[in-house]
């Protein structure tokens, strides 16, 4: 229980502060704006083209933003020492893993009302709300299975001088699963789904969100301990 | 042999491929010995100059 | 004269038999009646598979016992195995790409096992690279550690979810049967593999075991003042 309530106060400071700070929110949004714009420009006009690689253009400009929204998130708790203070409060830091993971989610979910519009009308997709509803719940699984290990290797890399490097390299990989099931769930919500495959795609996205929800929180425990 | 037999004759000309696998094999085999070989050396003769 | 290691015996038996192994592989061995020559690729290639993911296997198992005991004995060999792991399964990609090219006509297929292999070796060369990174070495044991059992957990996620996407082009079919003259010298192979890479290993752990004597000397034992966290000289030469 309160482990929870840690978890809650955690979360509510992080959306605080990034409500304080709108501009690097606003430049994260507009990030991934630009991203979704731009695989437009690499593909060409070929509306045909662009349609069918509308879910892929989607999931990565997630996954691009993630990273911004992932290795500022750390970097603003070593300002002043914050993380250190943190911990003396006591705060758990089991409690301080999913705090920062939830509102990682929650920041990278926000992105989901504005980017996801913008591909509709980019990539000229047919899609009614029923539609845009099943891709943000797509959208949000993706944005959970991204800040679970996301968390865990911005928390490493977050005081090294090449985290812009690092975090990248160890994350992409990894997520390999996150941005194969959430691309092809995702084309096959836009594109219909004749053969019914939408599910297990869904279970796989599931599947690996709570491996990694359970797993880096464990694991977090032993990262912090030798002082982040 | 093979049962399954598939409907396709023989790949010719596999002799190319074969030597190439076996000799990337090698080469990457030896590099990567040569390589921690002097490593190994250099660390360690840093160790006895301390 | 200095006395043989042990591992300096097991490395020269491993190399003794690769070359048996892949005489017989080469020359004894019939040609397969599909694949024809192509298919003398399998003594070296299937080995390598098989032990690339023995050696990554063994690295999680080291990783676990590092993080348990604390002890740098086995974050060496964690290195040690990941960094055979990462060169094996480079290896392995790359005869792959070999294997590929006459019996599918391309040079890189998406097939499960390949592409899952060259995923696994990137992202095990990001710890590599996260280790060079991290100067302080309980915290690099601790790290590279959770990095290599995050990663580990990660290797079924990523071949299912490839299989998958694979499954919706077109099914590939690779060669599973194989005759009794053919085991002979991929037997041979695996086991002249699995030596070498236990040479490797040991090798790789003496040395990262020299580097962590060599940090325990040159830095104070007192933690570096924290917001000096800088990254090691390029060790590479």
């Amino acid at each position: 229980m309160r482990v929870l309530g840690q978890i809650a106060t955690l979360v509510r400071k992080d959306l605080l502060l990034e409500w304080r700070g709108r501009t690097r929110g606003l430049s994260v949004v507009l990030f991934g704006i630009v991203t979704l714009l731009l695989f437009s420009f690499a593909v060409g006009p070929d509306s045909a083209a662009l349609r069918a690689g509308a879910a892929g253009f989607l999931v990565l400009a997630l996954l691009l933003s993630s990273t911004l929204a992932l290795s500022e998130g750390f970097r603003l708790e070593h300002e002043n020492h914050a993380l250190e203070g943190l911990l003396l409060a006591p705060v758990e830091p089991m409690a301080l893993y999913y705090g920062k993971a939830l509102s990682n989610t929650l920041f990278l979910i926000l992105l989901a009302p504005i980017l996801t519009p913008v591909a509709v009308i980019l990539y000229a997709v047919d899609a009614g709300p029923a539609t845009l509803v099943q891709v943000i719940g797509l959208w949000a699984l993706a944005a959970a299975g991204l800040s679970a290990p996301g968390t865990l290797f911005a928390a490493m890399t977050s005081r090294l001088r090449s985290q812009d490097v690092l975090l990248p390299l160890l994350l992409f990989p990894l997520v390999v699963p996150v941005l194969l099931g959430s691309v092809k769930a995702i084309a096959l919500v836009l594109g219909g789904d004749p053969m019914g495959q939408l599910s297990s795609w869904t279970v796989l996205l599931g599947a690996f969100d709570v491996i990694y929800w359970t797993l880096s929180g464990v694991l977090f425990t032993h990262v912090v301990e030798e002082g982040v | 042999m093979n049962e399954m037999a598939m409907p396709e004759g023989v790949i010719g000309g596999g002799w190319t491929y074969v030597i190439a696998g076996y000799a990337i094999t090698a080469i990457v085999l030896a590099a990567y010995a040569w390589i921690l070989r002097r490593r190994l050396r250099r660390t360690e003769n840093a160790e006895d100059e301390r | 004269m200095k006395r043989l290691r042990w591992d300096a015996i097991i490395g020269l038996v491993g190399l003794l038999m690769l070359l048996v192994g892949s005489y017989i592989g080469l020359f004894a061995a019939p040609p397969e009646r599909h694949m024809g020559e192509v298919q003398r690729l399998m003594y070296v290639h299937v080995p390598t598979a098989w032990i690339s993911m023995l050696v990554l296997t063994a690295a999680f198992g080291f990783a676990i016992a590092s993080m348990w005991t604390g002890r740098p004995k086995w974050d060496a060999v964690m290195t040690g195995a990941t960094e055979t792991g990462v060169v094996l399964g480079a290896l392995l990609t790359v005869q792959g790409m070999i294997w590929a090219k006459p019996t599918w006509g391309v040079w890189w297929d998406w097939d499960v096992r390949l592409t899952t292999t060259l995923i696994m070796v990137l992202f095990f060369t990001g710890v590599l690279v996260l280790r060079s990174y991290v100067a302080e070495p309980e915290r690099r044991a601790t790290w590279s550690a959770v990095a290599v059992i995050v990663g580990y957990v990660d290797v079924p996620l990523v071949y299912f979810c490839v299989r998958w996407f694979r499954s919706l082009h077109q099914v590939q079919s690779s060669p599973e049967t194989v005759a009794s003259t053919m085991i002979t010298p991929l037997r041979i192979n695996a086991f002249a593999m699995l030596f070498l890479a236990i040479w490797f290993v040991a090798r790789r752990s003496r040395l990262e075991l020299a580097r962590l004597r060599r940090e325990s000397v040159a830095l104070p034992p007192r933690r570096a003042p924290r917001g000096t966290a800088v990254p090691e000289a390029p060790q590479e030469g």
